[in-house]
């Protein structure tokens, strides 16, 4: 096992930058909460959606950190299925990652978006089995259990308790629960008043991207964490991650080209209007930047060799996340903003057209999601043994 | 048994009686219409399509379809939005209804599901239309229910005692000497989106 130690944590100065940024995480968080309780007091109107975009960015979020959660369990769960001794240091920290940082963020993003939070345990009491929401919020439940029975045993493993071996079933679990992640897509994908959607290139959109969002994440920490001394993460397991990464993108940048291609080629249809909006219309600035975005990161990800510069990839991985923001939001947005029925009729409540700009107040409890995931993480990372020791 | 309502477009003059008779029976809040009439061609509401002198305006009420194949009863997470066993209106509970907005993602007839965005607020400080309305909630989702209180009341719904035109009728569809069977009976007519398979009950008669 290429397991490495470090004999040289350097503590004192380090914990108190931890400290600062724990301290910076919990003040945006709290943030967070109170733009949850403005929004709670006046109600959803304090966002920009409306009648016809009725789902924005919690949404996106939602699907960014179910993607994220998915991937972290495969990225745990491979290199015990594959033999791939070298990734076996850095699982934990993935399986942790999914366990408890992305599964908050993504629970805690529906809870904001739907307008009656006190009544989400109807999903529990009341729970319907034909919506692909409902499967979605067992495959949630399922994806926290897992990780958390999952991180343990790895670190069982690390502090020699356990046998190697022993992980092998819950990493085959986990790895199915992480290709599951297509049920995701199943909230989208099935609904026959969203053609836009309603294709089956969508499963396996949502797990590529998916796929590059947990290993954008990996990396950014990796780089983070290696500098922190917290693990040792050569520069060609970085390289090797990236360019899965990059891989994944190329995937998915095929999709994304051949599913605007395929919308407009026939000059009609109902998908054209979805499509004309997105590549000519009011979402050109954001589809054309989604592009770059997805080249650009492949580029700066296929770029990188072995030698030990982290600037490309880093940069890689923050374009590629801004990449998956983008890919997510255009697809919600093309779509809702181009129903099947568009007869102008009495004015409606919340019946913006064009484009959707989150509001501040979701902006500034996305932030909080966001923040308080990273300080589970941080916390997680400090108080359990999750690098190479 | 199974509740439908035809519409004859022929005689829909667009006088949008039906959507203000809806919004009063139902005591509706501001920015809320289960039943409007929108304009097939034009811009804007009420503009013909075509440019002068060949000129040519129709109309089209829409409200929820009341579909036998409904796809908001399929998404519903919760069961807040259900088929009624006995007459095939779809129904929302406002009690279970968490305001996760699937349904409206999920139903192809874009509008006729509506979220309340803020507390209900009200044209006149009275309240209108029958008292045995259910009271409107904050933060859920609503939209026709047939009138389901004046079913009750063995009434028809709001819109198709106001048209003006006689342009609206309703009953049950198996019942061949109802009036939305005797309606539809030798005319020729389209439901919206029927290529989606979801089977409205609601008939427009051409």
């Amino acid at each position: 096992m290429a397991v490495q130690t470090n004999t040289s944590l350097e503590k004192t100065p380090k914990s108190g930058s931890n400290t600062l940024w724990n301290i910076v995480f919990a003040a945006l968080a709290v943030l967070g909460a109170v733009c949850w309780f403005y929004q709670l007091s006046k109600g959803l109107q304090v966002t920009n959606l409306g009648v016809y975009n009725m789902w924005g960015l919690y949404i996106v979020g939602f699907m960014i950190f179910t993607g994220i959660a998915a991937g972290s369990l495969l990225f745990a769960a491979v290199p015990y299925l594959f033999k791939l001794d070298a990734f076996k240091p850095y699982t934990r920290i993935a399986a942790y990652l999914g366990a408890v940082s992305s599964i908050v963020a993504a629970s805690l993003f529906i809870i904001v978006d739907i307008g009656n939070p006190e009544r989400v345990w109807l999903f529990v009491t009341s729970g319907n089995f034909t919506s692909p929401m409902f499967w979605d919020f067992i495959m949630l439940l399922s994806y926290m259990v897992i990780s958390v029975i999952f991180t343990r045993q790895l670190m069982l493993v690390n502090a020699g308790k356990k046998d190697e071996g022993s992980v092998k079933p819950i990493a085959v679990i986990a790895f199915i629960a992480g290709l599951l992640v297509t049920v995701t897509s199943f909230v989208f994908c099935f609904q026959v008043a969203r053609p836009l959607w309603n294709n089956p290139v969508q499963p396996l959109s949502f797990l590529v991207v998916a796929l590059v969002a947990a290993l954008a994440v990996q990396i950014l920490l990796a780089v983070l964490l290696n500098k922190r001394g917290y693990i040792q993460m050569p520069a060609t397991l970085l390289g090797k991650m990236g360019k899965l990464a990059a891989a994944f993108l190329l995937v998915e940048l095929i999709i994304v080209v051949g599913e605007v291609l395929i919308g407009l080629y026939p000059g009609g249809g109902e998908e054209q209007a979805a499509f004309q909006w997105l590549v000519f219309g009011e979402g050109a600035v954001r589809f054309w930047i989604e592009l770059i975005a997805l080249v650009l990161a492949i580029a700066l990800m296929f770029r990188q060799g072995s030698s030990g510069k982290a600037g490309s990839i880093v940069i890689g991985a923050i374009v590629a996340l801004i990449a998956i923001y983008l890919i997510k939001s255009n697809l919600l947005q093309a779509q809702l903003f181009n129903p099947l029925i568009t007869y102008p009729g009495p004015e409606v409540y919340g019946e913006a057209r064009g484009s959707y700009v989150p509001s501040l107040i979701e902006i500034g409890l996305s932030l909080g999601i966001v923040s308080l995931g990273a300080l589970l993480l941080n916390l997680g990372l400090t108080k359990l043994n999750l690098g190479n020791k | 048994m199974r509740y439908a309502m035809a519409i004859d477009l022929d005689r829909c003059t667009g006088c949008h009686a039906c959507s203000v008779a809806c919004k009063v029976e139902n005591n509706l809040p501001n920015g809320i219409w289960w039943n409007r009439v929108v304009t097939v061609g034009g811009q804007a509401m009420d503009t013909p399509e075509g440019t002068f002198p060949n000129l040519h305006m129709q109309f089209l009420p829409i409200n929820c379809q009341h579909c036998e194949n409904p796809a908001c009863v399929k998404a519903c997470p919760v069961g807040a939005t259900y088929k009624r066993e006995e007459d095939g209106i779809i129904i929302q509970n406002y009690d279970k209804c968490i305001g996760c907005r699937y349904c409206m993602v999920a139903c192809p007839y874009s509008g006729v599901r509506q979220f309340n965005w803020k507390k209900p607020e009200y044209a006149i400080e009275v309240a209108m239309g029958d008292a045995a309305v259910e009271p409107h909630q904050y933060n859920v989702v609503e939209k026709c229910t047939f009138c389901s209180h004046r079913l009750a009341q063995d009434m028809k719904p709001a819109c198709i005692d106001t048209c003006p035109n006689r342009a609206r009728f309703f009953g049950d569809i198996d019942d061949p000497d109802s009036d939305v069977s005797k309606a539809i009976r030798g005319r020729s007519y389209f439901h919206l989106l029927e290529e989606k398979g979801t089977k409205p009950s609601i008939y427009y008669l051409t």
